[in-house]
């Protein structure tokens, strides 16, 4: 190490000596002036803590009990709104079916098909040819047996089903009902 | 496949398909779209214009299965008029 070295980190450290101390005499006015300020506010402070317990420590233990149930409760109602937009499953089995059940529930359908006239209608009706619908109506009326009956009729067989007795009869083998 | 047997087993996977949304009005006016529009495009004979309503209508098709999904991931509640009446026992 030269000299110019040695004297300038001897240098160096003078002046962060230096600086540190003109650091600490600020902090210390800094400080005394803080306290002189602090005492008042600190007591302002103190007294509101103090009316705050005061106030909070006037509820019974039984109000407190029944503002949080309420809460709670309140929380339940909103969470399950949100949570169960979707309708409640039911595992229960479905009614026994019969052919007469099928006959009558494919007939109220169709019935109730705004492009079919009820006078009409009948067991041995065709669709297409005596009933007046068009092969989009014939897929329409289609959906809604599946609605009704609650399974996927493909393609190949919905072409089929020409006639009211056709559905029922390939409800009745899809159900395996045979009386 | 037949152009006939094609727009049928089309017509069916639309309204399938569009009964899956989630939100009332979009799924009525789907419903209420594509049975006006198979119904008003029934007469047409032009084989131009059945690739092209085709094509369209395999678009939309595609259109709504991904609005299904999009739709169940931000479902509100049901609108009043979807609520189907339960019966109590004090209602009789």
């Amino acid at each position: 190490m030269s000299f110019t070295q040695v004297a300038r980190s001897c240098g160096r450290f003078a002046a962060a000596l230096s600086t540190v101390r003109i650091a600490s005499a600020v902090v210390q006015t800094q400080s005394r002036m803080l306290h002189r300020i602090a005492v008042p506010a600190m007591g302002t402070q103190l007294t509101q803590k103090f009316t705050m317990r005061n106030y909070s420590a006037r509820n019974t233990i039984e109000e407190i009990e029944h503002r949080v149930l309420k809460v709670v409760s309140a929380y339940d109602k909103d969470s399950r709104c949100r949570w169960q937009t979707q309708s409640v499953r039911s595992y229960s089995a479905k009614p026994p079916l019969s052919l007469k059940l099928i006959n009558e529930r494919v007939l109220l359908v169709l019935k109730l098909y705004d492009k079919i006239d009820p006078s009409k209608l009948n067991v041995n009706s065709h669709f297409i040819n005596d009933l007046g619908l068009d092969s989009l109506d014939h897929v329409e009326v289609i959906m809604a047996m599946e609605d009704e009956f609650g399974f996927e009729i493909p393609d190949s067989d919905a072409e089929k089903l020409l006639k009211p007795a056709d559905i029922i009869k390939y409800v009745a083998d899809k159900e395996d009902v045979y009386d | 496949m037949s152009t006939r047997r094609q727009a049928i087993t089309l017509y069916r996977n639309l309204l399938r398909e569009s009964e899956k949304l989630p939100s009332y009005n979009f799924r009525m006016y789907a419903l209420r779209k594509i049975r006006d529009t198979f119904r008003a495009n029934r007469m047409v004979n032009d084989f131009k214009e059945i690739d092209r309503q085709m094509a369209n209508a395999k678009q939309s098709l595609e259109l709504i299965r991904r609005q299904v999904i999009i739709g169940h991931l931000y479902t509100t509640e049901k609108l009043v008029i979807e609520q189907t009446k339960t019966l109590r026992p004090s209602d009789d």
